[in-house]
């Protein structure tokens, strides 16, 4: 347990913390952080947790995989769907889910189109998405993309791939979006959290490590700081023990 | 009745090139090509190389909502006019093709999301004339796909959408097994919307890991997922999923899709020697699966990848 603790390891800590025994969720496209908070969850306090609405059930991986589509990931696992119960499910929502993109906004829209120019003329041309109805058809969702930067945090997306409160709580409800949306940001930096009342982003906790200048330098956006920010809670000694020995046996959250 | 002998059927299986020969024939007609499988995982990628080395063009292609490799590949080769396929990664870095040519305007990507392609296949399994979908608000994707159109619940008076139905010309699946007749059975974790796709589609053509007799099937029709019902051919190709995976039997080969979008991201920026290289060894050079099963590794790195695909 010497080891320092990884900036995807504190992520991963902090999104665990927030999923409750007995919900349903998945984990998404970038799979590899959500996963092992997931696990780390059903490990110590969630045990009655599921993992469904991705086509599979309870998957138990024999370490962290970069996707969980991969039958190496989820060959074992309880029972298998296809695109027909995922559309069922993208219907009824989850309880939570996870989404990252290339870009990410002040109000916790996601990117995932193009940057620069249009969408049929783009500068940049990103992957698209799947699915885009867990993001408001299930309770609440965690941005979680695997960097921080002022590239990937701006004012406001070139294209709103995943809507998260749009321009804010008038826009929120005229779109229909009746559900809590972007619930928490945590990124290898820090914890970010959306005033209640005008749902734009704001600085909840710093990881070990970076001040809240720093994080500030590192967004696009006003991050509005006033007072002093907290740091985020570290691992436990018991949560970094079952997260390193149960797992993350690769190490993969630490490479 | 002496003498009369009893009739025959006809037995599925045919060859790699006869398959693509098919596949072209209907795709003249009407170009709406749809692909099985999941970004890495059994994806017809045989099937799409022996169509590719027809030289077919100006494809419109489907998939289940993501795909990367095989998508990219086809853009690479230039058969490719518009792509109706929501998500478009290798998962671990972008399609480096798909990028180019959409920058380039030189190939048309639909802003579409995963509800309305599965849901316009639904439409064209269940024979209905829509599909109403109540799911998709506050993305700027509502405001570009092509394929929507907003609707009043006839029950609740709310507004919801609709998609019409997908009904691919031809669709490419992959599965590990089938009989000669053309019954499928996917011994992978998930099937995907393969079964979907099947249903929707006017002519459909798989790719086997192995053709097993019939018995096999006969002993177990609840493994089987796709029918013969709705399957005009079938092909075996050993490794017919390469570099996609085909769980149980070998996993994606990660190193072959790196090595190849690393070309791919050469002639993004301006070097295509690499790439023009590549589609000639993999594409338009190999005579047969074999020469592909060469070319790539032999038997020794196909070795690797059926033990990676038992390493869980």
């Amino acid at each position: 347990m010497s080891a320092a603790v990884s900036p995807l390891e504190q992520m991963v800590v902090v999104l665990a913390r927030d999923l409750a025994d007995g919900e349903l969720g998945a984990a998404g496209a970038a799979a590899l952080v959500p996963m092992a908070a997931i696990a780390l969850a059903r490990e110590l306090h969630a045990p009655n947790l599921t993992v469904g609405g991705e086509m599979f059930f309870n998957p138990e991986p024999g370490r962290l995989y970069p996707s969980m589509l991969d039958d190496r990931a989820l060959g074992r696992c309880e029972a298998a769907e296809t695109f027909i119960e995922l559309f069922g499910h993208s219907h009824h929502g989850l309880d939570f889910f996870f989404h990252s993109g290339l870009q990410h906004d002040v109000y916790g829209n996601i990117n995932l189109h193009h940057v620069g120019g249009t969408l049929h003329a783009p500068k940049m041309r990103g992957p698209g998405a799947a699915n885009l109805s867990y993001c408001h058809t299930s309770t609440r969702f965690y941005i979680c993309p695997t960097a921080h930067t002022a590239r990937n945090f701006v004012e406001k997306v070139d294209f709103v791939t995943i809507p998260g409160h749009l321009s804010g709580p008038e826009a929120k409800r005229a779109a229909g979006l009746t559900n809590e949306g972007p619930r928490l940001v945590v990124t290898p930096r820090a914890v970010l959290d959306f005033d209640p009342t005008t749902l734009r982003m704001r600085l909840k906790s710093v990881h070990e490590g970076n001040t809240p200048e720093d994080v500030q330098r590192h967004t696009g956006f006003d991050l509005a700081i006033s007072g002093d920010v907290p740091q985020t809670w570290p691992p436990t000694e018991e949560e970094l023990r079952v997260l390193r020995q149960r797992i993350d046996t690769s190490g993969t959250l630490r490479a | 009745m002496e003498g009369q002998t009893k009739p025959t059927r006809r037995s599925k299986v045919t060859s790699l090139q006869d398959a693509a020969l098919l596949a072209r024939g209907a795709l003249e007609e009407r170009p709406e090509l749809c692909l099985g499988g999941l970004f890495k995982q059994s994806r017809p990628v045989a099937l799409v190389r022996a169509l590719l080395a027809t030289g077919a063009d100006g494809l419109h292609v489907y998939s289940s909502p993501g795909a990367g490799y095989d998508i990219d590949l086809m853009i690479a080769s230039g058969a490719v006019e518009q792509v109706f396929i929501p998500g478009v990664t290798l998962e671990n870095r972008l399609c480096p093709n798909f990028r180019r040519a959409v920058e380039a305007g030189q190939v048309t990507a639909h802003a579409l999301d995963a509800l309305t392609v599965v849901g316009g296949l639904m439409a064209a399994a269940h024979g209905v004339p829509f599909q109403p979908v109540d799911a998709l608000r506050g993305s700027d994707v509502l405001k570009y796909n092509p394929l929507l159109r907003e609707i009043d619940c006839p029950f609740s008076g709310r507004r919801i959408h609709a998609v019409g139905p997908i009904r691919p010309s031809v669709t490419f699946l992959h599965a590990q097994e089938a009989d000669r007749w053309g019954n499928l059975r996917h011994l992978s974790t998930m099937v995907y919307a393969d079964q979907l796709m099947a249903r929707a589609s006017d002519m459909v053509i798989a790719s086997v890991d192995r053709i097993v007799p019939d018995e096999v099937v006969l002993d177990d029709p609840s493994r089987v997922t796709v029918p013969s019902h709705y399957v005009d051919a079938v092909v075996e190709v050993p490794y017919g999923a390469h570099p996609t995976a085909s769980f149980p039997n070998y996993a994606m080969d990660e190193k072959h899709i790196d090595a190849y979008a690393d070309l791919g991201d050469a002639a993004r920026t301006g070097d295509r020697k690499g790439l023009d290289a590549y589609i000639t060894r993999h594409v338009t050079g190999p005579k047969s699966q074999g020469d592909y099963i060469e070319a790539v590794g032999g038997a020794r790195h196909f070795a690797w990848l059926e033990a990676e695909a038992r390493n869980r």
